[in-house]
């Protein structure tokens, strides 16, 4: 489950609190993943009783007590080993497109030939926006997160075009089959 | 800048007529990176052709900033594309005996001006592709990515109303690629416009717009506007 150590890591780097945690995840991640506060401070008490986090009360005026978090010895250990162990599971193959693929008429490929191109049409758009987007990012200055936004982006683009380039294999074998019939 | 109005281009292949481009019309503006899409025969490099004055048109009419480059000589065309066209290629196409800034100063060694006249300025334009100690290589000194860049300052060394790049990145690995369409997208923001072909989307994302060809026809046409979301 990673949320968990996306929140592992942030506070491996400094000791927050539960707002600048959300910032924070929101900054490194949230163009790919959004959490709301609720499934933070879930996240949070359930690493607090694993003994991954502890954390600290700080007085505030006028206001309840509020808690600073920081990763505990044995969090960084799991953090660690969670970092050196590489994915185990490959992409789920779980696409809406699929499923309307699955439901296409056999007999008549027509319309789902018009949809295989708007999707690669769509798709391309996509990719021109954050091509756009990527290059833009590498004329400014470089701040400590740039690389790895740039990986995520080139990540983005690399399946976008997989997309691309299975459609038109789609459309080839799809265009094959009506003309053996 | 360039207009096509009911472009079409066809040929013989024995006793078969050939259309490689069914009317098609088209406006490539002023500092575009227009990109053409499409899969191998789909027409785009009889496209590219066309635009860089390499071919004329069967049909229809191709306009350079409103000049006629149909129905005109091939050696007013040839001049044409000497003068006005920057060509960049999948293999470069650089010669081997000569050296970067030799190979830089071709098109204008070409066109009659010494050597001596040129060479400060091919000079310059290496430098600017970051190859400012490659300046006395010759090709089988450099990378592909070093070569391809050789290959861009020799392309702009006419000051080219349009570049044009046929599969410019077909032969170089991904960071490379990327390293070639940064520069190309720094020249597009100093106003280059620039039309590419390519089959591959990666490459095609780069520009301002993409059009697609499908059969000799024009058949999908995205923008989203010329400038980096």
């Amino acid at each position: 489950m990673s949320v968990k150590y996306a929140m592992l890591g942030i506070l491996a780097q400094k000791d927050l609190h539960g707002y600048e945690l959300k910032s924070s995840f929101d900054e490194k991640v949230g163009e790919f993943w959004s959490l709301n506060y609720g499934q933070i401070y879930t996240t949070l008490d359930r690493l607090e009783k694993e003994d991954l986090v502890t954390y600290d009360r700080q007085a505030q005026d006028k206001r309840p007590d509020r808690k600073i978090y920081s990763i505990t010895r044995k969090g960084r250990k799991e953090l660690d080993e969670w970092l050196a162990t590489p994915v185990n599971r490959v992409r789920a193959l779980r696409d809406e497109f699929f499923v309307k693929l699955v439901f296409m008429d056999k007999d008549d490929p027509a319309p789902v030939l018009e949809l295989i191109e708007k999707q690669k049409a769509l798709y391309l758009k996509q990719m021109n926006r954050l091509t756009l987007q990527k290059v833009a990012l590498k004329k400014q200055p470089k701040k400590p997160d740039t690389l790895t936004t740039e990986l995520l982006m080139d990540a983005g683009l690399f399946h976008a075009e997989a997309d691309i380039k299975w459609l038109t294999l789609c459309e080839s074998k799809i265009k094959a089959a009506m003309k053996s019939k | 800048m360039i207009e096509l109005k009911n472009a079409s281009k066809s040929y013989k292949q024995g006793s078969r007529e050939v259309h490689a481009l069914r009317n098609v019309s088209l406006t490539i503006r002023k500092g575009e990176f227009l990109s053409i899409m499409g899969p191998s025969g789909s027409g785009k490099s009889t496209l590219l052709n066309l635009v860089g004055g390499l071919d004329q048109p069967s049909q229809g009419e191709i306009f350079m900033d409103g000049k006629p480059l149909h129905g005109i000589s091939d050696d007013e065309l040839t001049l044409i594309r000497r003068r006005r066209v920057g060509f960049i290629f999948q293999f470069f196409n650089l010669l081997p005996i000569l050296t970067a800034v030799e190979n830089v100063s071709l098109p204008l060694l070409l066109e009659g001006t010494p050597f001596n006249q040129i060479q400060p300025r091919a000079v310059e334009l290496l430098n600017q592709m970051g190859l400012g100690n490659r300046v006395e290589h010759r090709p089988e000194q450099l990378s592909g990515g070093e070569m391809q860049r050789v290959a861009i300052a020799r392309a702009l060394v006419t000051n080219p109303a349009v570049l044009l790049a046929d599969e410019p990145t077909g032969n170089l690995d991904s960071h490379t690629s990327e390293e070639i369409f940064m520069l190309l997208k720094t020249l597009h923001d100093k106003g280059q416009t620039i039309v590419m072909v390519t089959h591959d989307p990666r490459a095609a994302a780069y520009g301002s717009r993409i059009i697609t060809l499908k059969d000799g026809s024009l058949s999908e046409d995205i923008a989203i506007g010329g400038q980096a979301a």
